[in-house]
C-alpha cells in the first residue's frame, strides 16, 4: 500500500502499527532477545504512553520505530508499519525521506543533540530546508521563529542566534520539539524526554506537548521511565517489562485495576505524597548541631561582552537556618538554586564569602586547621555520583579505612576490624573488601560511600543527591538503611535533593531554595499540605503523582524558568515569576527578622500576618 | 568585539613577558657556555690585551644584567646589534682579518635577508603536508577501521620514524644526483626549495594525519552526528557542516602548540643539509661561530612568531567554538 492509499482509508487507519516485532542483540556468544513480540497501534492524533524500568527495552523500541537500531541490535521478526509501509523494509532513500519529515524523534539527552559550535537557529533552518527544500532561507527563519513563540521560548529573536550551551535543559527540549514539529510530521517518537528535567520544567514540557498535539494532530509515542508522567499525558498506556508488552491499559485503569502483579508493584512504588502518613524522626533535644548564619557565596566568571568585565554568579545569598540534633532536614530546589553550593559550604569544602557556620555552637571559620581536621570526623558529606566518588585503583577495604588512617585511629588490625564492622552495617557482602569499585553495582558503590563516611562515627551526614542516581527499589532500600543507622547511632541527616517525594518520606523539616535563598522553611506536614510561598506551591503542583494533586497546576504552575543567578536585581528574587507580585516586591527583599525553625520569605505572607496581628490587637482593644 | 580586544590585550602583554623571559635565558646561557667569541673574532694570533680591549669595546666584560639592559634598550629602538663575525659584504670577518667594527653586518639585515628564503621553504613544506594529510586524515577519521584508516596509520608511523637528516641525504642522492630531476644544494631559484620542502612535509604530515584522523573519528562519535541523521539531515551534510568544523579546533591547536616548534626545528636541520640560505643556516653557523647577537636575534624573533601564531590560533578557535570565550 502506498502512503496515499493509506490516507485514502481515512483517519481510522492507525498511523503507526507495529506487529510482532522482535529485536535481538547479535552477540558473539549468541543472540539475546531484547524485544519480543511487540504489537502496538497508534491512531491519528493519539498519544500512546509506554512505560518501563531501565532495561525494559523502552529506548530500543523507540529506536526500532525510527529504524535506527545500533549494532549489534537487529530486528529479526515482525513489521513496523507507518501509514502502511513497513519501515524495516523500505529503501534507505525512502527512510531518509521519512525521517525528520513524516516521523520525528526526540531523545532524552537534548544537551548533546545539536553541535555546540553552531547557533541554534542555523541548526533548525538547515534541518527544515534539508527536509522541505521548497522553503527559502527567509521562510524557514520565519517558520522557526513562529514555532519558538508557540513553544514559549522567551525573546525568540535573540535566542535564535545563541548557541546550544547557552540553553538550559528545559529550553533545549523546547528547541528539539520545534525541530521535530517544524515539518508537521504525522508521528512523533518522544523517548524519555522529561527524564533529565526538573519537575516544574518537565510538567511544562508535558503540557506543551499535549497542547501541540491538539493543534497539529500529531500522533505521539511517549516512552517514559516515570509512570505518573506517562499517565498524565497519554490516552493509552503500555507496560513494558523485559522486552515484552505486559499490559495494555489506560491511565485510569492502571491505578484502579492493575491486571498484573508487576504493574501492581510498579504503581505501588510510585511515592504517595498526601494520602499516606509519614513520621520522620524529629529532634528530641531541640538543640542545634549545625547553624548557618547569613552565609553567602559568589563566583566570578569572565564576561565576553565587556572589556575586562566579570560576571558575578551569586550562588548562595544570605542563608540562615539551624539543623537540630537527631532530625532529618531536607533542602529542596531546582537546578541552579544553589543547593550544591550550600552543601559545599555546610561540609566546609568551600568557605562562605560572608556569614558563618557553627558546629555545636563553635564557629568553624575561627578554627585552626588542626581543630578543623579533628572536627571533620564529626560531619561527613556523601555525594551523588557513585562512579566518580571512589578511586578506581584502590580496594574497597582501603577506601573505607582511609579516613581512619588520615585521623590515625587505632592499629592496623583494629582498623581492619572497624572496616569489617561498618561494611556489615551498610550491607556490603563479607569479603568484598578486596574488590575494586568497578566490580560493584551502583548501589553497592553508594554503600561504600556511606561506609566511608560512617567509619569515623560522625554525628552529622550531609547527603547531596545521594540517592538520585539509583532506581526506586534501591532508593527505598537505602532509605531503610539510613533509618536503621539513625536509630542505632543517633545520626542527624541533611538530605539535599530535587526529589520532593523523597523529602516527604524522609525529612522532618524542609527548606525550599530559590535563586540562592531559602524562600520557605517549614515542618514536613505544613509544607506539603499548607505551603505559604507561591514557589513552594508551584513545585508541589508540578509533582508527578498518581493521586490527585492537592495543588492544581493550572493555577499554581509557573511558566518559564528561574532567572540567571548573574546580576540579580534588588527586591524579591521570585517576583519576576510570581503571580501575586506587588509594588513592594520590586523594592524590598522580604527577609525574615528572626531565625526560628520555620519562616517564609514573602511580602504577601508577611502582610497577611501583619493584618492578622492588627486584627487581633483591635479585637483585644474592643473586647472589654 | 569586546572579547577580541580584551583577548588581544591580555595575550599580547603575556606574550611580551614570554619573549623577554626567553630572551634573557638565551642571553645568559650564551654567556655561560664555553668558547670566547672575541678569541674567534680576533684569531689565534692576537694578544691577551687585544682580546681584552675588544671585549671591553663590545661591552662583554660588563655584568650580565647591564649587558641585557643595554641589549633591551637597543632592541626597543629596533636595533638587534651587529654580528660579531659577518661583514656587511657577507664575507666572514673573523680570524684577525678585522677591518673595523663598522663593516660588521647588522643582525636585523641578516635576518631580514634570510626570512624570504625560509618563508618560501616553510610555506611550501606546510602546503605539501596539508595537500597530503587533509584528504587522508579525514578519510582515515571517517573509516578508522577500514583499509584506509589502517593504511594511513601505517604511513604516518613510517613517516614519523624517518630521520630528516637521513631522508634529506637520500633524496639528494636519488633525485638530484642520480636522476638529476631537481637541484639540491644552495639556492638559485624556486626549484631549489622543492626537495627540502618534501623533507619538511614528510615530517609534518606524520603528525597532522594522525591528529586529524583522531579528531575526526572522535567528532563522529558525538551524539549530535547520529541525532542529525535521525532529524532528517544527510550524512554528507553532517560531515561537511559539523564534523569538519569541530575537528578544525584540535587541528588549529596542534598548529599553534606543536607544529610551529616542529617546523622551526626541522627548518634548521633541513636548511643545513641542503645548504639553503635561510634563517636556519644563518643560526646554525652563528652557533658554531659563537655569534651571540645573531643567535639572540633569531631566538627572540622566532619566540615572538610562535607567540603570535598561538594567539591567532586561540582567537580563531574561540571564533569557531564560542564556549572558549567563557
Amino acid at each position: 500500500m502506498t502512503p496515499n492509499a493509506a490516507l485514502a482509508n481515512g483517519d481510522k487507519a492507525p498511523v503507526l502499527s507495529v506487529n510482532g516485532l522482535n529485536v535481538d542483540a547479535r552477540l558473539a556468544t549468541g543472540d539475546v532477545s531484547v524485544l519480543c513480540d511487540i504489537s502496538i497501534d497508534v491512531a491519528k492524533g493519539e498519544i500512546l504512553g509506554v512505560i518501563g524500568e531501565s532495561g525494559s527495552g523502552l529506548t530500543v523500541l523507540s529506536r526500532a520505530i525510527m529504524n535506527w537500531l545500533p549494532s549489534p541490535l537487529q530486528a529479526t521478526k515482525g513489521e513496523v508499519n507507518f501509514r502502511g509501509s513497513n519501515l524495516l523494509k523500505v529503501s534507505a532513500a525512502e527512510m531518509r525521506r521519512l525521517r525528520g519529515k513524516e516521523i520525528a524523534y526526540i531523545g532524552s539527552d537534548s544537551s548533546t543533540a545539536l553541535n555546540p559550535t553552531v547557533p541554534i537557529g542555523k541548526h533548525l533552518v538547515s534541518k527544515l530546508r534539508s527536509v522541505l527544500p521548497q522553503y527559502s532561507e527567509q521562510q524557514a527563519r520565519q517558520r522557526i521563529m513562529e514555532l519558538f513563540d508557540a513553544v514559549r521560548i522567551p525573546s525568540p529573536r535573540a535566542r535564535f542566534n545563541e548557541f546550544p550551551f547557552q540553553f538550559s535543559g528545559g529550553m533545549m527540549q523546547r528547541v528539539m520539539i520545534v525541530d521535530a514539529l517544524c515539518t508537521d510530521p504525522a508521528l512523533l517518537v518522544a523517548d524519555n524526554i522529561t527524564q533529565p528535567l526538573d519537575v516544574t520544567v518537565a510538567e511544562q514540557i508535558v503540557r506543551l506537548l499535549r497542547d501541540l498535539r491538539d493543534d497539529f494532530g500529531t500522533s505521539v509515542v511517549f516512552s517514559s521511565a516515570s509512570l505518573p508522567v506517562a499517565a498524565e499525558i497519554s490516552e493509552r498506556l503500555l507496560v513494558l517489562q523485559n522486552g515484552r508488552v505486559l499490559e495494555e491499559t489506560t491511565p485510569q485503569d492502571i491505578v484502579s485495576s492493575p491486571k498484573t502483579d508487576y504493574t501492581k508493584t510498579l504503581t505501588a512504588r510510585v511515592p504517595r505524597i498526601w494520602s499516606v502518613d509519614h513520621t520522620p524522626p524529629r529532634s528530641v533535644v531541640m538543640k542545634p548541631i549545625l547553624s548557618v548564619r547569613n552565609a553567602t557565596k559568589a563566583y566570578f566568571t569572565k564576561d565576553p561582552k565587556t572589556y575586562f568585565g566579570k560576571q558575578t554568579v551569586e550562588a548562595v545569598r544570605g542563608v540562615s537556618f539551624d539543623v537540630l540534633e537527631g532530625e532529618n532536614l531536607g533542602i529542596v530546589g531546582e537546578s541552579g538554586c544553589g543547593k550544591s553550593t550550600l552543601s559545599r559550604l555546610l561540609s566546609w569544602v568551600e568557605q562562605p564569602d560572608t556569614g558563618d557556620i557553627f558546629f555545636d555552637g563553635k564557629s568553624i571559620s575561627k578554627m585552626s586547621n588542626r581543630e578543623l581536621k579533628a572536627l571533620r570526623s564529626q560531619f561527613q558529606l556523601i555525594l551523588q555520583d557513585p562512579y566518580t566518588c571512589l578511586p578506581g585503583h584502590k580496594t574497597v577495604g582501603e577506601i573505607i579505612s582511609e579516613p581512619l588512617r588520615i585521623h590515625r585511629i587505632g592499629s592496623v588490625s583494629k582498623q581492619r576490624d572497624r572496616v569489617r564492622e561498618v561494611m556489615q552495617e551498610v550491607g556490603l557482602p563479607a569479603g568484598s573488601d578486596l574488590n575494586l569499585p568497578y566490580q560493584l553495582s551502583a548501589s553497592q558503590r553508594q554503600r561504600v560511600n556511606i561506609a566511608r563516611a560512617m567509619v569515623l562515627n560522625p554525628r552529622l551526614l550531609i547527603l547531596d543527591e545521594t540517592l538520585s542516581s539509583l532506581d526506586q527499589v534501591e532508593q527505598a532500600r537505602l532509605l531503610d538503611l539510613f533509618e536503621d543507622l539513625q536509630k542505632r547511632h543517633k545520626y542527624t541527616y541533611i538530605f539535599i535533593s530535587h526529589d520532593l517525594a523523597l523529602v516527604r518520606r524522609a525529612c522532618s523539616r524542609v527548606l525550599v531554595m530559590y535563586l540562592g535563598r531559602v524562600v520557605e522553611m517549614a515542618e514536613n506536614e505544613k509544607l506539603f499540605f499548607d505551603p505559604q510561598h507561591p514557589y513552594s506551591r508551584a513545585l508541589l503542583s508540578a509533582m508527578p503523582t498518581l493521586e490527585k494533586n492537592r495543588f492544581d497546576a493550572e493555577e499554581c504552575l509557573l511558566e518559564g524558568e528561574p532567572p540567571s543567578p548573574v546580576n540579580i536585581q534588588p527586591g524579591c528574587s521570585f517576583r519576576t515569576r510570581c503571580p501575586h507580585a506587588m509594588e513592594i516586591c520590586g523594592k524590598i527583599d522580604p527577609t525574615p527578622e528572626t531565625h526560628g525553625l520555620s519562616h517564609v520569605e514573602c511580602h504577601l505572607v508577611h502582610e497577611r500576618e501583619m493584618v492578622q496581628e492588627l486584627d487581633r490587637q483591635s479585637m483585644r482593644r474592643h473586647d472589654p | 568585539m569586546a572579547f577580541v580586544l580584551t583577548f588581544l590585550l591580555r595575550r599580547l602583554s603575556q606574550g611580551i613577558v614570554i619573549v623577554l623571559l626567553v630572551g634573557f635565558v638565551i642571553f645568559s646561557l650564551l654567556r655561560i657556555v664555553p668558547g670566547d667569541p672575541v678569541r674567534i673574532m680576533v684569531g689565534p694570533m692576537a694578544t691577551e690585551e687585544q682580546v681584552e680591549q675588544i671585549a671591553e669595546e663590545l661591552g662583554l666584560r660588563d655584568p650580565l644584567p647591564v649587558q641585557f639592559g643595554r641589549y633591551l634598550s637597543d632592541l626597543a629602538r629596533g636595533d638587534l646589534g651587529n654580528s660579531f663575525i659577518k661583514a656587511t659584504s657577507g664575507a666572514s670577518v673573523a680570524g684577525g682579518r678585522d677591518d673595523g667594527s663598522a663593516a660588521r653586518a647588522q643582525v636585523l639585515d641578516l635576518i631580514v635577508a634570510a626570512i624570504p628564503f625560509s618563508a618560501l621553504l616553510a610555506g611550501l613544506g606546510v602546503l605539501l603536508a596539508l595537500i597530503f594529510s587533509i584528504p587522508l586524515g579525514i578519510a582515515a577519521g571517517l573509516y578508522p577501521n577500514g583499509w584506509i584508516g589502517r593504511a594511513t596509520f601505517a604511513i604516518s608511523s613510517v613517516f614519523v620514524s624517518l630521520p630528516n637528516i637521513w631522508l634529506g641525504i637520500l633524496l639528494i642522492l636519488i633525485i638530484s644526483v642520480q636522476l638529476g630531476w631537481l637541484p639540491a644544494i644552495g639556492y638559485k631559484g624556486v626549484a631549489y626549495a622543492v626537495l627540502p620542502a618534501i623533507v619538511l612535509a614528510v615530517e609534518l604530515s606524520a603528525v597532522i594525519v594522525r591528529a586529524l584522523a583522531s579528531s575526526v573519528a572522535a567528532t563522529m562519535q558525538e551524539n549530535f552526528v547520529q541525532a542529525g541523521i535521525v532529524r532528517g539531515l544527510t550524512m554528507r551534510h553532517m560531515i561537511t557542516h559539523h564534523v569538519l568544523r569541530n575537528s578544525a579546533i584540535p587541528m588549529l591547536n596542534l598548529f599553534g602548540a606543536q607544529l610551529g616548534g616542529l617546523l622551526l626545528g626541522s627548518l634548521f636541520v633541513v636548511e643545513y643539509i641542503f645548504n639553503y640560505p635561510g634563517l636556519g643556516l644563518l643560526t646554525v653557523n652563528a652557533v658554531f661561530q659563537r655569534d651571540f647577537p645573531v643567535i639572540q636575534g633569531v631566538a627572540i624573533l622566532t619566540t615572538a612568531v610562535l607567540v603570535l601564531i598561538n594567539i591567532l590560533v586561540d582567537l580563531i578557535s574561540a571564533g569557531i567554538d564560542r564556549r572558549l570565550q567563557y
